[in-house]
């Protein structure tokens, strides 16, 4: 089975998110933070970018031919986002192509350099056996996490009933 | 936030660049800001073109057809951004297996039911309230023991019957409530109900469309390729709490009086200052919100059907158990 | 959120900006739009506006978190173009 990038940015922050994105059932389309995610992502990547794809689920960005580069909103995740960037790293590696990574995070003018060690290669196998392990169990249970609040599945995941009011 | 316009007089509506203008007969152009626009619903007679749909396509705004009499002729409906073949083989199983079946379409009378006797509750004469209320109760008790869709739709048109009875209790200033009819309606308040039934089903169309859920499965009215049969299904939740509280509210408040309506041939229909007065106060509606208890925040009315059908997706996939709304105050 | 947006750009390219404005907002008075719109919508806005002008070109936001908060008050014809009926 083959994993996007954003999938792998899923699994290090909800389980569940990974799942039901993986199935379609996503919200990101209409959702605020996800909007000014993509109008970052395009204005950053106007310049010095160059897109190239992995596969037919994965592009990534270039600068200067040999740096990847991924934007994001906020550092909040960046556990995620270091994930996701060691997999883009992975996957180039598997190619026989070596690239370093940088995430930057151009609201708090932020950069992190990444790059792919045996202990970074080692973490995605583990993660990927993860993945496949998860996506073919059952939907994961819900879990309050301190940002499901600004999740584009939030209304999804919380919305319910109490026990029937008479 | 985005909004639904209505289109009651002639015209055209064009693409200039990106931006869609309504123009009137008279030629006056007025934009209207695509990306703040939900749904178009055409009462008039209005010429269009691709380019103008292809617009509406690519911002994912609906377009509903209404005739000459107010009654629903058909949409226009983008591509689906939202696709999850996962989520259909799902759905499509929970109609194929009875048991399923029968329990989704039985939380959907109950909601109904609810919504009905809270009505009643609300709008109706002390003195009949409890007797209404208990018939309805005694109806619905029986859902339980329903082994059949057409024995629910059997206890649903009993409870609607005696639902209806009670519509004489509830309505002021010398209306009087005496049988249902739909095809045509023979009186103003079978025209209330017709029109609001119209305008009821493309509004939980337009949310459905917005989830994965297919609007052509349904549990409660038979799946039948003509039409967005969930959009029925899900309708029966909403009809009693939105559309008929807008019918007494308008009625009681004497908003609408017998002026407002038109007749032909033993059809009776909304005038087009009738209409007018019943969409405003349907969008009002839709627009007005309540704190949601579980997502802690405010929601409208129109985003409280979108949370029907997420909880939907929810029971089908196995998540957890769909429980229908019911509206506890 | 509701918002007030006022412009003052070079002649050539106020109608470029006053039709983006016009897909995302409503027109108000010349060189002046208002209405509600998500945080997200508003960044794309004016993301696409600022692909559209220059640095001499001024573009004022006026933004109210919560829409019930604003009182607006109209003297003389009220151009109120906000309307559901067409």
């Amino acid at each position: 089975m083959s994993i996007r990038g954003i999938e792998m940015h899923y699994f290090a922050m909800c389980h569940r998110k990974l799942w039901l994105f993986n199935r379609g059932i996503g919200f990101e389309l209409e959702h605020d933070r996800v909007i000014e995610g993509l109008v970052l992502h395009d204005q950053a990547y106007s310049r010095l970018t160059k897109e190239v794809s992995l596969d037919e689920f994965t592009t990534i960005d270039t600068i200067d031919g040999d740096i990847v580069r991924e934007v994001k909103i906020s550092s909040r995740m960046e556990h995620a986002d270091r994930l996701q960037m060691l997999y883009y790293l992975y996957l180039l590696r598997q190619r026989g192509i070596e690239k370093k990574g940088l995430l930057s995070y151009p609201k708090e003018k932020k950069t992190v350099g990444i790059e792919l060690d045996a202990e970074g290669e080692q973490e995605i196998e583990q993660a990927i056996k993860s993945i496949d392990s998860l996506l073919s169990g059952k939907v994961p249970n819900l879990r309050k996490k301190t940002y499901c609040k600004k999740c584009a599945y939030f209304d999804y995941c919380f919305v319910g009933e109490e026990e029937d009011a008479v | 936030m985005k909004r639904d316009v209505f289109m009651m007089s002639g015209g055209r509506l064009k693409r200039k660049d990106n931006t869609l203008y309504f123009v009137n007969e008279e030629g006056l152009s007025r934009p209207l800001p695509i990306e703040q626009t939900d749904n178009i619903h055409i009462f008039g007679q209005v010429d269009m073109n691709s380019s103008m749909l292809h617009l509406l396509s690519s911002h994912g705004v609906q377009l509903h057809l209404y005739n000459y009499y107010g009654f629903y002729d058909g949409s226009f409906v983008p591509r689906k951004k939202q696709v999850s073949g996962f989520t259909v083989v799902q759905q499509s199983s929970h109609v194929w297996d009875n048991e399923k079946r029968m329990y989704i379409a039985r939380q959907f009378i109950q909601s109904a039911v609810h919504h009905m006797q809270r009505n009643i509750r609300k709008y109706g004469a002390e003195e009949e309230v409890s007797s209404y209320i208990g018939t309805l109760s005694a109806h619905a008790a029986l859902l339980d023991e329903a082994r059949s869709i057409p024995q629910l739709m059997g206890i649903e048109g009993q409870c609607r019957q005696v639902y209806y009875g009670s519509f004489n209790c509830m309505l002021k200033g010398g209306w009087k409530w005496e049988y249902r009819s739909k095809r045509p309606p023979h009186d103003p308040i079978n025209a209330m109900i017709s029109f609001g039934n119209s305008i009821m089903y493309t509004a939980v169309l337009s949310e459905i469309y917005k989830t994965v859920l297919d609007p052509t499965i349904s549990f409660l009215h038979e799946s039948s390729s003509k039409r967005y049969s969930l959009c029925l299904d899900i309708a029966e939740i909403f009809k009693p709490l939105i559309t008929d509280s807008i019918i007494f509210n308008l009625i009681n408040n004497r908003r609408i009086q017998e002026k407002h309506f038109d007749q032909e041939d033993g059809l009776v229909y909304l005038s087009d200052e009738g209409r007018k007065r019943f969409l405003a106060a349907f969008d009002e509606k839709m627009k007005s919100t309540f704190k949601h208890r579980q997502l802690k925040r405010n929601v409208s009315y129109r985003y409280l059907i979108r949370l029907e059908a997420y909880k939907l997706i929810k029971h089908m996939i196995g998540d957890t158990v769909y429980k229908p709304f019911k509206a506890w105050w | 959120m509701f918002v007030i947006i006022t412009y003052d750009v070079g002649e050539k390219r106020v109608g470029k900006v006053c039709k983006k404005l016009r897909e995302y907002l409503d027109w108000t008075q010349n060189s002046v739009f208002e209405g509600e719109i998500t945080k997200g919508k508003l960044t794309r806005c004016l993301a696409e506006l600022k692909k559209l002008t220059t640095d001499d070109d001024s573009i004022y936001i006026y933004k109210v978190e919560n829409p019930k908060a604003i009182e607006k008050i109209v003297y003389g014809k009220d151009r109120s173009f906000e309307q559901l009926f067409f």
